[in-house]
């Protein structure tokens, strides 16, 4: 008989959707903040904040293709 | 010496299948970061390919049965897997000559169904495990992928919508080039091991090897070496399709897309529902045409890739099954159908010489142009492909045509 994984299914596609819109966030985020924290009219302290969290944000979007290359080492599986 | 000679051929057969599908995926990782300028093309192919040979390496489990439960493992014989490679190649070869990306191992399980149904009848194929696992798979993985291009992409713009061009242009193009190679990688793991399956099996099937033994060290090379080579030679034709000829991407959209492709394989792949790359990939770019207002999906072109999909399975089973006819009949039988393999390989070789697509030209045009208007019944495979693509084909790009003057010129010349 046909069997199909719909549970397995269903977790891929919610997984595949919430990750990629994480990312995605961490990273245009990251970018954004970035840029807004270097515009030369706006330096001052608190742009040095703006800029440092922007980093943090790209920080986090390299942890998640760190560990992408988690997974695709045979010792994760 | 017959089985010597059988296990050779075998081999060398698979190695080429392996470079076929290395030149046939490299554009699942790489043709978002071509199109929109994030890695120069000689420098994606190279790296991709380095990725390729690297996870290749990295796999050590490899996968214990090519057959993937479509049919009864025992029903594998050498020639078997010969027919089923060479109708693999020979639909790899042809939707490579249309620019069509199509899954590689849909092709390998059609040239192998076919063959085995030519072999041991039609009642051996299991056709609800046809369904669950290429059928269904192939309608999810783009609607998935293609979900989540879209949200990103329109995540992505909203969220830079001030942020100067100079900053976000930059930004995007790191992040794709993280997941193009991340793509690439997870593209050496999977399919390096199909190769070494194939090959290992052959060896324990003759004797060679002992039963439950791993791959050999040069197995694991020369898999991983041979689709290192097909993904540096670029497989510039599919390449032009999905990275032009489907949507326009612009640097956000890409980014997007490769997080698309990248999130979707990689919880494919650890969450027990297998999808196929291409069709992830293919998904991605055209969510992230969707996801932008005012980009064009050029429908006609997703059309003829859906249409491609369909055909692979059936298409590279007849192939698989006509070969199967002939490497039934021993040594003589191989050497024919390698010989008509090899002619097939040099016809479609010299066929997409008459418009040639590489790295100097891969983004100048969206459209894979095969034949010359004169010469389109030279494939009476592909009527309705051709039928339809001939209607919508652009005239060739500006840059294309000094070329072809000047080839014509040297050939009268000669």
């Amino acid at each position: 008989m046909m069997k199909i994984d719909w549970a397995a299914l269903g977790v891929v596609a919610i997984v595949s959707i919430f990750v990629t819109l994480a990312f995605t966030a961490l990273l245009s985020g990251g970018i954004r903040l970035v840029a807004q924290g270097a515009t030369p009219v706006e330096q001052s302290a608190g742009s040095q904040v703006v800029k440092l969290a922007g980093y943090a944000l790209l920080g986090l979007a390299g942890l998640l293709v760190l560990f992408g290359i988690y997974l695709l080492m045979p010792i994760s599986g | 010496m017959t089985v010597l000679f059988v296990v050779i051929t075998v081999i060398v057969v698979a190695l080429i299948f392996d470079f076929t599908n290395g030149f046939h995926d490299s554009a699942n990782s790489m043709a978002g970061p071509i199109a929109t300028g994030a890695l120069k093309p000689k420098t994606a192919v190279l790296i991709a390919a380095v990725l390729d040979v690297v996870g290749a390496c990295l796999s050590t489990e490899v996968a214990r049965t090519i057959s993937g439960g479509f049919f009864d493992d025992t029903l594998i014989t050498a020639p078997i897997v010969l027919a089923g490679l060479v109708g693999a190649i020979i639909w790899n070869l042809v939707t490579w000559l249309l620019g069509l990306p199509s899954s590689s191992s849909h092709a390998l399980f059609g040239g192998l169904i076919g063959a085995v149904i030519v072999g041991a009848g039609f009642a051996s194929v299991h056709y609800s495990v046809v369904v669950s696992k290429v059928l269904l798979p192939a309608l999810v993985a783009p609607a998935v992928a293609g979900i989540a291009a879209a949200g990103a992409t329109a995540l992505a713009y909203r969220v830079t919508r001030r942020t100067p061009r100079k900053y976000s242009e930059k930004g995007f193009k790191r992040g794709q080039a993280f997941t193009g190679s991340l793509v690439a990688l997870a593209h050496g793991t999977s399919d390096g091991q199909k190769t070494m399956g194939v090959i290992t099996l052959v060896l324990i099937v003759s004797g060679f090897q002992a039963s439950g033994t791993g791959p050999h060290w040069w197995v694991v090379l020369a898999a991983g070496l041979a689709t290192g080579l097909g993904t540096y030679s670029g497989g510039w034709r599919i390449m032009r399709t999905m990275g032009k000829g489907i949507v326009d991407i612009e640097t956000p959209q890409g980014a997007a897309a490769g997080a698309a492709t990248t999130a979707t394989i990689l919880a494919s792949a650890n969450l027990g529902f297998g999808l196929s790359t291409t069709h992830v990939a293919t998904g991605s770019i055209l969510g992230s045409g969707l996801g932008r207002r005012g980009a064009t999906v050029r429908w006609s072109v997703a059309r003829r890739m859906v249409t491609a999909w369909v055909l692979t399975l059936p298409g590279a089973a007849i192939v698989g099954g006509l070969a199967a006819l002939l490497a039934e009949h021993g040594v003589v039988g191989s050497i024919i159908l390698v010989s008509l393999l090899a002619i097939a390989c040099v016809v479609i070789w010299r066929l997409s010489r008459r418009n040639q697509i590489s790295h100097h030209n891969v983004t100048d045009s969206a459209d894979v142009a095969v034949l010359s208007s004169a010469a389109a019944s030279d494939t009476p495979g592909e009527p309705q492909l051709n039928g339809s693509r001939r209607s919508d084909i652009a005239p060739p790009a500006k840059a294309e045509r000094p070329k072809q003057k000047k080839r014509k010129k040297q050939r009268s010349a000669a």
